[in-house]
């Protein structure tokens, strides 16, 4: 699939912003975190997620119509994370006036701030997941692995240790999405046999092309990428994403000014990887093109 | 609205013939013709007389070979590529302004240019890359199953079928109600076997293709049996022969 930088930002950022909205919503219910502290990473959520959905904005070919992409909630999951996302944006600056005003704090709202924008974020996985034209994004770890990349994130410039944890539990989903996306099986009922109505292994090969440049389908859904990048990269990405950020947290715990440097290390290997979430994802059209 | 009906009353496809299709592209280019004249509906061409041609089609001709499990020989055929009106349609249900729908009446699946946001979701969900964004307007373009043709009382009632059905040299595509088993193209599809493509990503595709048949050992267009050496040549020819065989 092509990976498209505004495709790439949008879920990079907003995934960020909501994330770090659900650990103020989540301390919030807890009591944890004082009234200045919500304003602060509030506004640095609510910066980076409206950031992420202008990013988005630019992806659309036709702009002008974008307003009606709320309307089909009961299909389609961009309606939906289309809704949830303007939905929990409302809810936090709400949330953000009452504490600015009151100096006081609702717990419950925490709580509802939490959920939200974890489902935010789960609506905008399940964009990817739901396609079954896309088999290594077609599972569960599409949603575990976009929901853990934005509480890891979110998690660094609030919590020390626990940040850990979460970097961890998003590492390990990680590899795990790499290794499950390298496996033949996931692609093992789709071939250029079944793909022409023959059976799975018929021997068949393109024998001239369907048209002498490349064309939508061609840009967008049979992007090639060079597998030997492809494995320098993971290895960059892993490293910026989780090595660099956890051994600077170990050092450094509780230090602002470090981790304010650890999130742009974070988003350095988080961008990598959802670039390589597009870029080598395969899609059944290119069984056309074989 | 982007829900899918629960059934159809028709089920409006086409059933192509890939053993007589001869890969003329006749198909692709009388469906943009069709589909680029009169009314604001375009098909887009981006660069059509320099290099780098780029444009929107909604039909594709690809070809393909495959080795005859008789002779042992390569054999080629052609593969019209458009949308197969899915029962249920992946590119519908992900749309998220409504822009894509299935129609009740008849099952054809259509885009509401004025609703599209152009974000490019739903050719992503169709398995088949029947899809196509049109790079000039920005909106989806898809086959419609020339729903201005097949409808239309302007036209003779021997024109109210899909201009690609109607443009094609071979008769290789059929344009029919699947829903009714004793229309030609459902006779059609139980006499010789019509099959859906990639089954497993359960769209349920109308239309429906007839795969080429094999070619036995004895058949004229074997390579074998065309290009053999003459041996046994007789008249002038014989003569020359064996004059020319002295030496």
């Amino acid at each position: 699939m092509h990976p498209a930088p505004s495709i790439i930002l949008f879920t990079v950022l907003s995934g960020f912003g909501f994330g770090l909205i659900s650990i103020v919503g989540l301390l919030q219910f807890l009591n944890q975190i004082s009234t200045v502290d919500i304003v602060i990473f509030s506004v640095i959520g609510l910066f980076f997620s409206i950031i992420g959905l202008i990013s988005s904005f630019f992806h659309l070919a036709n702009k002008k119509n974008a307003i009606k992409s709320m309307s089909q909630w009961q299909t389609s999951w961009l309606s939906r994370e289309a809704i949830s996302s303007i939905f929990c944006l409302s809810i936090v600056v709400g949330n953000i006036g009452w504490v600015f005003v009151q100096n006081r704090y609702i717990n419950e709202v925490g709580i509802i701030l939490f959920l939200l924008s974890l489902f935010t974020i789960f609506t905008t996985s399940m964009i990817y997941a739901q396609l079954k034209t896309v088999p290594s994004w077609n599972n569960l770890l599409t949603p575990a692995l976009f929901i853990f990349t934005a509480l890891a994130g979110g998690s660094i410039l609030l919590l020390d240790y626990a940040s850990l944890v979460l970097l961890l539990i998003f590492a390990v989903l990680q590899v795990l999405f790499w290794y499950i996306a390298d496996q033949s099986f996931i692609y093992k009922e789709t071939s250029v046999g079944t793909a022409l109505g023959f059976s799975k292994n018929e021997d068949i090969r393109a024998f001239d092309v369907a048209h002498t440049n490349r064309n939508y389908l061609l840009n967008e859904m049979v992007y090639k990428v060079a597998r030997k990048h492809a494995i320098k990269i993971r290895y960059i990405s892993f490293f910026a994403a989780f090595v660099l950020p956890m051994l600077l947290i170990l050092m450094f715990p509780s230090n602002f000014s470090v981790s304010v440097f650890v999130i742009g290390i974070h988003f350095v290997g988080i961008y990598f990887s959802r670039w390589l979430f597009f870029a080598e994802a395969k899609h059944s059209v290119s069984f056309y093109y074989n | 609205m982007t829900k899918l009906p629960k059934c159809e009353d028709k089920k409006l496809g086409l059933l192509i013939d890939l053993d007589t299709c001869v890969g003329c592209h006749g198909c692709v280019v009388s469906c943009k013709e069709w589909n680029s004249s009169g009314g604001e509906k375009q098909l887009s061409d981006i660069n059509s007389h320099q290099k780098g041609p780029v444009g929107t089609f909604l039909n594709r001709v690809h070809s393909y070979e495959r080795e005859n499990s008789c002779t042992n020989e390569a054999e080629t055929f052609y593969f019209p590529r458009s949308c197969l009106h899915c029962e249920d349609a992946p590119c519908v249900t992900v749309c998220p302004t409504g822009a894509s729908y299935k129609r009740e009446e008849d099952g054809i699946v259509l885009v509401n240019e004025y609703d599209c946001m152009g974000c490019g979701l739903c050719a992503w969900a169709c398995p088949y890359g029947a899809r196509e964004l049109d790079l000039v307007s920005g909106v989806m373009k898809k086959c419609t199953l020339c729903v201005d043709r097949i409808y239309s009382e302007e036209l003779p009632p021997e024109d109210r079928v899909p201009v690609c059905v109607k443009s094609c040299p071979t008769g290789a595509r059929a344009f029919g109600d699947f829903n009714d088993p004793n229309s030609d193209v459902s006779k059609k599809v139980k006499e010789r076997g019509g099959v859906d493509l990639m089954p497993e990503m359960q769209t349920k595709p109308v239309n429906k293709y007839l795969l080429p048949r094999i070619k036995s050992k004895n058949s004229v267009s074997s390579v074998g049996s065309v290009v053999e050496e003459e041996t046994d040549a007789t008249g002038l020819l014989g003569w020359v022969d064996r004059a020319l065989s002295k030496f």
